[in-house]
This record gives structure tokens, sequence and C-alpha cells, in this order.
């Protein structure tokens, strides 16, 4: 034991009523803000339901009659290469309001994948509303299309089932 | 030891620390026994999403089961307590494929046939679409992108305030219409009486070919449309007037005849009741599901056959030949007549039903 201890007691009382003072505080402002698990995925799921609301709108035509082929803007698109009508048609719908203008836009970028050869996927883009940075927290929407298109690895012309993958964040 | 002052006890280490552990325990446990008083103002986003979902891919509670039993848009205001749950989609085989029925009923436009149907209060919407015991606002709107329409039913969306949102991507199915052009129909006999029938084979268009309720024609779940345009230029004689008798509703196999439903003459959107009258240039014919419903029998195939009289007549009310638009000739009506006008899924005579863009938005707060 030291001399001069006197303080001793003091100093640890001390150091104990602000680690208190300092988990209190702790406690008390976590306390305030309660989450729950669907609110740390939220805005990830609004995005991930608009997309996949978009690309299901994109393939369902307006109308039919008995007999025809589906067709649907998205098998239209991908059949065509035409990545202008994608832009023209889906930015709008993720991103148009009923009442209010859009306060933050969505973002996109667009690809289709696809299975040739043996065991060989291939993906091949679409669009993009902007690049990707790499930091955007992007959330994806996917889609199988089934279109009539001759891709690499085909000899010929005939229906191929692809993946349309979208991944979307804001702004 | 010379001096213990300074020195803390093992009990009082002890006990603070027990006494620490069990602070932090309680006060961690006290957000979670608060979660259920404080809900509400935690999850709009939730509520939000779920009203999206009851709305675009649920059709509601009531559905049709048959006359008695009638989906929630077509019920009366008296029955205004039966309705348990306000979806707008066609079915729940069918996400995102709205109603226009359901959408109109919804928004408070219901169509002239249904005039006594009840209207709702805020408080029926969080009754029967938000689900909640806590009395949330909200806005509910649509927006049919390609008419540019918008409609909505709630409180305006507070601008400075935060409150639980979710956007989806519909489509609303706009009923078939067969639009027929009486001058492809003109018949050379110069008589005074014609006729035009036309066929609704009820089975053929449910049980056909087209099984998607999306595109399918069905005059049990929507309304069927038929206008026949342009009925002067079917006449050679000069001063004549039309007069329409008589409108005939049969089913195959079935002698009863039963009363039309809507009758529109011309540009008068008032629909009219009792027949004859007269006519310059359109009739349109509304039949809402419940007509069908009441007059068909599975088990005899449910051909109905509506049949329109037409009688010329000079300016003194005298009859008078002419030729005019008339599909039916001669007596007695032959079902079987490849004449008859067929409501079927052929473009080329019937305009198909078609699926509008829309977009629907649910805010919660």
């Amino acid at each position: 034991m030291v001399s001069g201890d006197g303080g001793q007691l003091y100093t640890i009382e001390g150091v104990a009523a602000g680690l208190i003072m300092i988990m209190t505080a702790y406690l008390v402002v976590n306390a305030t803000s309660v989450y729950t698990a669907g609110d740390t995925h939220i805005n990830d799921m609004q995005l991930e339901v608009l997309g996949s609301d978009a690309l299901k709108m994109m393939g369902t035509p307006a109308n039919t009659t008995m007999n025809s082929i589906d067709n649907s803007t998205l098998r239209t698109i991908i059949e065509s290469n035409d990545g202008n009508k994608f832009n023209a048609t889906f930015f709008p719908l993720i991103n148009n309001r009923t009442l209010q203008e859009p306060d933050r836009f969505i973002q996109y970028t667009a690809s289709y994948t696809y299975r040739y050869g043996v065991d060989s996927v291939n993906s091949t883009f679409i669009t993009s509303s902007r690049n990707l940075t790499g930091g955007e927290h992007t959330v994806r929407a996917t889609k199988w299309v089934v279109v009539n298109k001759q891709l690499p690895g085909d000899s010929m012309e005939r229906d191929r089932a692809v993946l349309v993958e979208v991944l979307m964040w804001r702004d | 030891m010379t001096d213990e002052n300074a020195n803390l006890s093992i009990d009082f280490l002890v006990g603070f620390t027990i006494f620490i552990l069990a602070f932090i325990w309680v006060v961690s446990i006290i957000p979670g026994l608060l979660i259920g008083l404080q809900s509400h103002t935690i999850d709009y986003d939730a509520v939000a999403y779920r009203t999206g979902v009851i709305l675009a891919e649920d059709p509601g509670y009531p559905v049709y089961i048959d006359r008695s039993n009638l989906s929630w848009e077509e019920k009366l205001k008296v029955d205004k307590r039966d309705v348990d749950r306000l979806g707008v989609a066609i079915s729940r085989d069918s996400p995102n494929i709205l109603s226009q029925d359901k959408v109109n009923g919804f928004f408070h436009t219901c169509t002239t046939y249904n005039t006594s149907a009840f209207t709702y209060s805020l408080g029926d919407y969080q009754k029967r679409v938000i689900f909640s015991d806590y009395p949330y606002r909200f806005n509910i709107s649509l927006r049919d992108i390609e008419r540019n329409e918008i409609r909505s039913v709630g409180d305006v969306i507070p601008l400075n305030s935060s409150y639980g949102y979710i956007r989806r991507l519909v489509k609303i199915k706009e009923p078939s219409i067969a639009t027929i052009n009486a001058s492809g129909y003109k018949n050379a006999d110069n008589v005074s009486t014609h006729r035009f029938s036309i066929l609704l084979n009820t089975t053929k268009l449910v049980l056909g070919e087209v099984k998607d309720p999306a595109y399918q024609i069905n005059p049990i779940k929507e309304q069927i449309m038929i206008n026949i345009t342009n009925l002067n230029k079917t006449i050679n004689q000069p001063s004549v007037n039309i007069t329409l008798s008589s409108i005939a509703v049969k089913r195959v196999g079935d002698t009863n005849s039963y009363p039309f439903d809507e009758l529109y003459i011309d540009d008068n959107s008032a629909p009219q009741l009792l027949l004859p009258l007269e006519v310059t240039n359109k009739v349109s014919l509304k039949f809402k599901p419940t007509f069908f419903d009441g007059i068909m029998s599975d088990a005899e195939g449910s051909q109905i056959y509506l049949t329109l009289t037409f009688n010329l007549k000079d300016p003194g009310g005298n009859p008078t030949n002419s030729t005019f638009f008339n599909n039916t000739p001669g007596t007695p009506f032959n079902y079987n007549s490849p004449n008859n006008f067929d409501y079927n899924y052929n473009p080329n005579y019937v305009t198909q039903p078609q699926l509008r863009p829309a977009l629907l938005e649910v805010a919660v707060w």
C-alpha cells in the first residue's frame, strides 16, 4: 500500500458514477427509437416491390386474343435490343407519383442473363439511367421472360427463357 | 495496513455489480414492453404496405358467388355492413390487375346502374382496408396513366411530417365493348320491320380458350356493352323515322323473355326504361354482371340472344318500307343462324378487354 492514497476512493467513485451516467444516457437514447425487424429493411422493401411491379407490368400485354403470342413490352424490348424503349418505359414507371412530384429519383441499371452452351451463363446489358459507381445501396428485382431470339450459342431463333435483372437505388 | 480508507470492500463490489447488471437488464426490456403501446408510431410503412397489398392483390370480400351473394362493389346501401374488405383486384389469381367496377366503387364513382350503391366514410376505409384499432390517417390515390386521371380518398398528405408510404404499379382491366357499325349489316329487304340479333354464348366465353381472368370476357363478373352506331346510314328512303319497338332477351331452351338491363338512345345519358322509342342514330345496351347470372343456366349451355326489333315509319306515323340494319330476316327466329352477331374473342367484331397502366399509392400517418 502506498502512502498518500486518501483520494483513491473518491476517484473510483467518480469513475463508477461517470460510467453509470454514460450507460444511462446510452440506454435512454436507445430506448426512444425502437426498430422492429421490418423497419430496418423497409426502404429496400419498397424499392424491391416497385421494381418487381414494374417488371411485372412491362411483362403483361395490354390485351390478347386467342392464339396470340405474348406481345408484352418487355419481350419486345429484349427481342429487339431496344434499350431506349426500356428506359422510356421503366424510368417513368418507377419514378412517377400520383399526387406529388418525385423528391428523390430512383436510378437503375438493367441487364438480362441466359444460359448457353452446356454450362455457361452470359449476361447482356440492356440500359441504365446512371452508371454504378460501387457505393450505391442497390436492390435487385428480377423477372423471367420467354423470348424468341437467337442468342450466342444458338443455331437459330427459338423460344428462350432469359432472366431480366434490374438493380435500383435512390439518388 | 496502515491506512485502508481508500479501499473498496469486496461486498461493495459484488453488490454494486449485481445492481448494475439488474439495472441494465431492466432498462433494456422497457422498450420492448412499450412497443405495443407506441406501435402506431413506428409501423406506418408496414401498415401502408399491407394496405397496398390488400388493394392491389385481393378482390375484397365478399366476392361474387351467385345472384344472392354479390361482390362488395355490387352491394346496395342496405347491405353495407356485409362488406368486410375493399380489395380492387379482379381476382386473387391476377395480382396487380384491377377491376374497373371495383375501382369505381372504391373511389365513389359508381356507374349509373348502381346509383344506390353506398359510399364510404373515412371510418369505413379504416375498418375495411387499413385494418387497425388505431385510427390512422391515410391517403389512397390512383393515377390512370393513359387517361391522365387521378382519384384519391382520405386526408391531405402532410408535407412537414413523416408518413408511411407504398407505391404499387397496376393495370386496370377495361371491359370489352362491341361496337356494331350498322352500315355493315345493311339488309336489302325493302320491309318496314327489321330485326338484329346478338349472341352471347357465356359458356364459350368463360370456359373457352381464354382462361386468364385478365383477358377474359366474363359477363358474370363485368359489364357487357353493345353500341350500335350509324343506324340512319342504312336507310335508302328520305324522311323515314326509326323506332326501336322491342328488345327480346332470351336463353336457348327457355321460353321466357327477360327485360333488358340498361338502354341508352343516341347521346342521351339517361337510361331508357320503356319501349317503343324513336332513334336517330345510335343504340347502346349495357348489362351489369348480375343480369346474366339471373337468366343463365349452365345445364342448357347459357346461350343468350338479344333481338332488337325496329319499325320504320313515315312522318305521318305509318309503316313504310326501306332497307335497314338487319341480320335476322324472316321468322321464326333462328338461333343457329350464322348471321347472328357473335359477341366473342374476335377483335374484328368486339373490342377486347384492355389493361391500362396505373399507379396506386398509399400513405399512412
